[in-house]
């Protein structure tokens, strides 16, 4: 949460890409040589990661901490169900290239960012702890708007979807989907716009004085991040088939969102891919031996993670290791 | 289209009702305005309270005015411990991290009422014996009658500990400049340990009041912290009688949206004059601090 964490400059060595290509390459074909089960967790995997890239963004990168990201999933999720499942909604029938999942999935993006765009104005009035808030109540108006509006969102019977694709082609669709927004917010906060998020979150004023417009850049963050978890949400609806109100707005979203960016390491592009590791981990182990409480234990890893390793696991491990690294130069130079 | 009777009785119970508002966000209100945290953990405190009192009430058939001095208790304790610790290692800190660890604590509490409490909602019944103040049109029900001035009540004897004690002097001070506070020999660390305590037990006392008229499940907590901070918004941060007035008004509104578009819009309004204040009117209606800094 401080600068010095930040590395500037495109740290793309060849090895980080060789690594990133086999990890793609494994996720590829983790539905051809394991279970279903596995695949579903790999699923739930991808999901996640989404999210967490998406929340970083926003939260680690701009500083701007959201509540309220479960609405941009739902929404995306929603929006997905509407174009592939339109009847469902009481809906006239879709024409064809809208219906197809894949371009479904881009528009549950697209969904959630236009609502950004056009909250965001309003919600970038609020700073700090008044924006954590405010996003918090943005998300409980829709999400109790959608509850009560049984006709188009199914209510708390929910939504079937009938979207056709099959587990697998979904599986890819969504690895390709969940690799490419790794990519591009890599690629976002690398360049010229990332550094102006970087610069309003460390200081928004000197920043402003500097000629960073701020509301500009937290825009340009939230409108990024919510497409991003517009995605993750339509990815999660296509594959699951069946979504409601409450297991596609709830808070528990926003809550293992912030869980896994927290344990990876806010403000670091490998901070979310290993939170949503050692969430997967947790979450499973946790939920087998804890049952009812394992809430409780993330909870209390939240709690642990901010105050003890406010790096997170990757940052913490990338500076005990450049220090490592330092203090044996300092043995071999001295 | 409704009649003026059931308005005027729907705009009472929502006055009534704001009274408990108020408290929850005075609660609320005394942490922000001296420690400068959100305690986001407040609506979760809100409902420990309401256990406390619903506990005692069907376990031990105690009184839930009785419940709640024993939730005020409790939830002063609690509210110590959190600022020992977890608060006093991440205030001060910058914004996220205080953020982040209340966000935490608000979990783990809604996880282990779901687990140890059970998902139902419960509530308490106030036995008093007396009827209810008949005023024409108006009925006030006995105990939203004495909820509301047991509420008003604490709100008066915390303005009144601020404004006349030594202690009180010290927590002023100590929310006006922290530094200067230091110099003149407030123990500030003490007073941050006071006042989560304090704000504490005032969410406790809410909670318990609040079982007497509506259930309480664990998940109420998100809910009242929000309507918590649209009252401390609405009257502005440190402003005793804006939030008094806050609480009328957030109590009254969602009453009457409540008779007019049906019971599942009460807390979208509430949300919605949230939002509404913060953008048109962020220093509140009597504050001087507010949502722009």
């Amino acid at each position: 949460m401080r600068t010095e964490r930040f590395t500037l400059g495109v740290p793309s060595s060849k090895r980080t890409v060789a690594a990133s290509l086999v990890v793609l390459a494994a996720m590829l074909v983790v539905p051809f040589v394991t279970t279903p089960y596995y695949t579903g967790l790999a699923m739930t995997a991808l999901v996640f990661l989404m999210l967490g890239v998406s929340w970083n963004l926003l939260a680690g990168y701009a500083g701007q901490i959201s509540l309220g990201h479960a609405a941009f999933f739902g929404l995306g999720a929603y929006v997905a169900a509407w174009l592939t499942t339109p009847a469902a909604a009481g809906l006239p029938a879709i024409p064809f290239p809208l219906s197809h999942p894949i371009v479904a999935l881009v528009l549950g993006g697209v969904g959630a960012a236009l609502v950004a765009l056009v909250t965001g104005p309003v919600m970038f009035r609020l700073r700090g702890h008044y924006f954590a808030i405010g996003t918090l109540a943005l998300a409980a108006i829709i999400r109790l708007v959608l509850t009560d509006k049984r006709s188009i969102s199914g209510g708390s019977t929910g939504y079937y979807l009938n979207a056709g694709m099959g587990e697998i082609p979904t599986y890819l669709l969504t690895v390709v989907v969940a690799a490419l927004a790794t990519v591009g917010v890599y690629l976002v906060v690398n360049s010229r716009l990332g550094l102006g998020m970087r610069a309003i979150h460390d200081d928004e004023t000197a920043a402003s004085g500097l000629g960073v417009d701020p509301l500009r850049y937290k825009m340009y963050a939230f409108l990024i991040s919510a497409f991003i978890a517009g995605l993750a949400g339509a990815a999660y609806a296509l594959n699951s088939l069946y979504i409601n109100p409450t297991s596609t707005l709830a808070v528990t979203w926003t809550v293992d969102t912030l869980v896994i960016v927290i344990l990876g390491g806010m403000g670091t592009v490998a901070g979310p891919l290993f939170g949503t590791v050692v969430f997967m981990v947790i979450d499973n182990g946790l939920t087998s031996v804890l049952g009812g409480l394992a809430t409780t234990v993330e909870g209390v890893i939240i709690i642990l993670v901010v105050i003890f390793l406010p790096d997170g696991i990757y940052g913490s491990l990338k500076s005990y290791v450049a220090g490592r690294n330092e203090s044996d130069d300092a043995a071999t130079s001295g | 289209m409704v009649s003026i009777d059931l308005l005027a009785q729907t705009v009472s119970n929502g006055v009534l009702l704001g009274g408990i508002y108020a408290l929850a966000a005075l609660g609320l209100s005394l942490i922000f305005g001296i420690m400068d945290v959100v305690n986001l953990a407040h609506g979760h405190l809100l409902m420990l309270g309401g256990y406390v009192a619903i506990v005692l009430f069907t376990m031990a058939g105690l009184s839930p005015l009785v419940g709640m001095l024993a939730a005020m208790l409790v939830l002063f304790v609690i509210g110590i411990v959190l600022q020992r610790a977890l608060l006093e290692r991440v205030v001060d800190e910058g914004i996220e991290q205080p953020i982040l660890v209340l966000f935490g604590v608000a979990l783990v509490f809604q996880n282990l009422g779901q687990h140890f409490l059970g998902s139902d909602a419960q509530s308490t019944e106030l036995t008093l014996g007396i009827g209810g103040i008949d005023l024409g049109p108006v009925l006030l029900s006995p105990s939203r009658t004495v909820t509301f001035v047991v509420a008003v009540l604490l709100v008066v004897l915390t303005w009144l500990f601020l404004e006349y004690t030594s202690t009180g002097h010290a927590i002023r001070a100590t929310s006006q400049n922290r530094a200067a506070a230091r110099y003149v020999g407030i123990d500030t660390d003490r007073i941050y340990m006071l006042t989560m305590g304090v704000g504490a037990a005032l969410a406790g006392a809410a909670g318990s009041l609040l079982s007497m008229l509506f259930p309480i499940d664990p998940y109420v907590g998100w809910s009242y912290l929000l309507k918590s901070f649209a009252v401390v918004v609405l009257g502005g941060v440190g402003s005793i009688i804006g939030t008094l007035v806050g609480g009328v008004i957030l109590g009254t509104a969602e009453n009457v949206t409540a008779l007019f578009l049906g019971g599942s819009y009460r807390d979208v309004m509430t949300f919605t004059i949230f939002l509404l204040v913060l953008l048109l009117k962020p220093e509140g209606l009597f504050g001087t601090g507010g949502g722009g800094e």
